[in-house]
């Protein structure tokens, strides 16, 4: 495939892979949870867009002013029951990993027992459409992710660096401690952090839900790819998720059309292991001091 | 009234060194000989196949758990890929068997080799990071373990590949050989485990769950006690698999890699207790038996996997200690299954 053809989808999907990886990485930065639930969410925002598609109709990209709110509210909630309890636990970070693991098994099995386990997804008329360019062709349904994607991740910006909410949430990611002490409740600056984490996994599940073919054990592929996103961006680093993202989406795209698609997921998976090794605190991160 | 309670253990274990056999050895020893006598009841016990299908189902995961607790559980390293070693030690002995006809049984101690092998390998890789990026490697570990077994179309890929199951003059009695060797793996699994609890080797160890650094500033060689943890806790995973593997008669990557047989490995050792010796035994215990129960009560469905993950979920909260760990905070941990 021609060389700019290979860049812009893999630019496209780049962007969708940005917001799936953003609210990952901003609980890291906010209050060092890996949620390994965060796929498994993805995937209930996917469940959630492509039942309102098979029985109501409604377009997966408006799905997203009911995938978005519902699990904002799920992630809220779970901040309250579960994570707020372990807030002391000296092995915080250890037991966010394994609670998290244990609630994305949770979530696979209920998915599973309602939908079974077979491939989904929404097929919106744009789904399949290009746009002809001459010499290459854009992909309509991932340039409306692309956008759908960017628009969100600016207003998330624009939430952060212009609100009072987002000054506290951008201070607790920066030293929750020192926030702490100039007056943020960081209690409730995590609840919305965790709602926005994980209602951030609620929209993208409805782009995911039309751009990929999805069943409940998938939520582990996803969750291996946007950990490796976020590792070598940085864990926390929202600047980082988004290179990380872009730059990942570029090479897996090259990969793919080197190799064929069933090696697409191994770029990431040895990339996060790479990254893992060589610069633990990735490209953007502060190394991590003892 | 402080000198009495001080003194008052100091004799009580004056007098149990006195009997010629411990009552925890004596128990183990009744246990032992009970198990072995099990496939004797040939007759007697009905149904015959399925009691010892259960029970060798169940020592293969008491040597899972007890092995996913040297890494997981006296290093604190938390493994969710030690499935791989499942699958790894499966596949071998299965490969040999279907393409150079050796039996299973007699390349099971070499599964186990390998596998260990490979935790060097892997060990050496992964075990530079720590905490959380430990945890991430490990899942990229599986995941990676996944795509190279889902092509690797010698051993079958995604479809799988078909193993020549055992053939016996009297069918009946084919789940005894398998009885018998899983029973070997699980004794000698507990017993690893024993021997690294009450070893220098172990305490090192535990040094490094409690504190790496100081662990380090004390002498201890952390990087080579954590690899020989990691490649020790994958032996008898191998030769578990590559037991397992010759009592399917189908091997599919996806029966070892799937996520919910890493889970299971954590889920025993938390639910029984993570960092004990006796803990692992029981969780296998009783998650076997709870999903037997399960499966005989609401069919085998997804739901398995909930439950799998409420209960870690609610360990973890509720139960950290896991039930040897809380049982001993309040001093009611009966001393046959105190073993630490």
């Amino acid at each position: 495939m021609d060389v700019l053809q290979i860049a812009i989808l893999g630019i496209l999907l780049g962007g969708v892979y940005a917001l799936m990886a953003t609210g990952l990485t901003m609980l890291y930065g906010v209050m060092r949870v890996i949620n390994l639930a965060h796929a498994a969410f993805m995937i209930v925002g996917a469940y959630i867009a492509f039942v309102l598609f098979r029985d109501f109709g409604i377009d997966p990209l408006l799905s997203m002013v009911v995938t978005g709110p519902a699990l904002f509210v799920v992630g809220v909630l779970l901040y309250q029951l579960l994570f707020k309890r372990i807030a002391d636990n000296p092995r915080f970070t250890e037991m966010t990993v394994l609670l998290t693991f244990g609630l994305a098994l949770a979530i696979e099995g209920i998915l599973g027992s309602i939908f079974s386990n077979i491939y989904h997804s929404t097929e919106p008329s744009y789904a399949t459409g290009t746009i002809d360019l001459g010499s290459v062709f854009i992909p309509t349904g991932q340039l409306y992710g692309f956008i759908a994607s960017l628009v969100l991740l600016a207003a998330l910006w624009a939430f952060l660096y212009y609100t009072r909410p987002g000054y506290a949430i951008r201070a607790t990611m920066q030293d929750r401690a020192a926030a702490q002490i100039v007056g943020v409740n960081v209690d409730r600056i995590s609840a919305l952090a965790f709602g926005i984490g994980v209602g951030l996994a609620g929209v993208a599940g409805s782009l995911l839900s039309y751009l990929f073919t999805f069943f409940p054990g998938s939520h582990l592929q996803w969750i291996g790819l946007l950990l490796a996103l976020i590792v070598v961006g940085g864990l926390g680093s929202l600047a980082g998720a988004f290179v990380g993202a872009i730059g990942l989406s570029l090479i897996a795209a090259f990969a793919i059309d080197q190799l064929g698609p069933e090696w697409s997921y191994l770029t990431f998976y040895v990339l996060l292991f790479v990254i893992l090794l060589v610069r633990p605190q990735g490209l953007f991160g502060k190394a991590e001091t003892i | 009234m402080a000198d009495v309670a001080g003194t008052e253990p100091i004799g009580g274990a004056v007098e149990r060194r006195r009997l010629p056999l411990s009552g925890r050895a004596a128990f183990l020893l009744v246990v032992m000989l009970a198990l072995l006598a099990v496939p004797l009841l040939y007759p007697v016990l009905v149904p015959y196949s399925y009691v010892l299908q259960l029970m060798t189902g169940a020592f293969m995961w008491v040597a899972f758990a007890s092995s996913w607790n040297i890494i997981g559980g006296y290093t604190g390293y938390i493994s969710l890929g030690h499935n791989v070693f499942v699958a790894v030690g499966a596949y071998f002995s299965a490969a040999l068997f279907v393409y150079a006809d050796i039996s299973p049984f007699a390349t099971a101690l070499g599964a186990g080799l390998v596998c260990a092998a490979l935790g060097v390998g892997v060990g050496l890789i992964t075990l530079r990071t720590r905490g959380d990026a430990f945890i991430i490697a490990t899942i990229a570990l599986m995941l990676i373990a996944q795509i190279g077994f889902d092509n690797w179309m010698w051993l079958g890929g995604s479809s799988g590949i078909a193993v020549p199951p055992l053939q016996m003059s009297e069918p009946a009695l084919v789940k005894v050989p398998f009885y018998y060797a899983m029973l070997a793996v699980a004794v000698g699994a507990v017993y690893l485990s024993y021997r690294i609890r009450h070893s220098r080797f172990g305490l090192g160890l535990r040094a490094i769950a409690q504190d790496e650094v100081k662990a380090e500033a004390a002498g201890i060689d952390t990087r080579s006690y954590k690899v020989a943890a990691f490649a020790l806790s994958a032996v008898f995973i191998g030769i578990g698999g590559a037991l397992w593997s010759y009592s399917l008669f189908y091997l599919r990557p996806e029966i070892f890699l799937a996520i919910g047989v890493a889970a299971d490995m954590v889920l025993m050792s938390i639910i029984g207790g993570r960092g004990t010796v006796a803990g692992p035994v029981i969780g296998a215990l009783l998650i076997v038996g709870f999903n037997e129960w399960s499966v005989s009560e609401f069919g085998s469905s997804e739901l398995n996997l909930t439950i799998t993950g409420a209960l870690l979920v609610g360990a973890l909260l509720f139960f950290p200690g896991g039930i040897v760990g809380s049982l001993r905070a309040r001093g009611k941990l009966p001393r046959i299954l105190d073993w630490d």
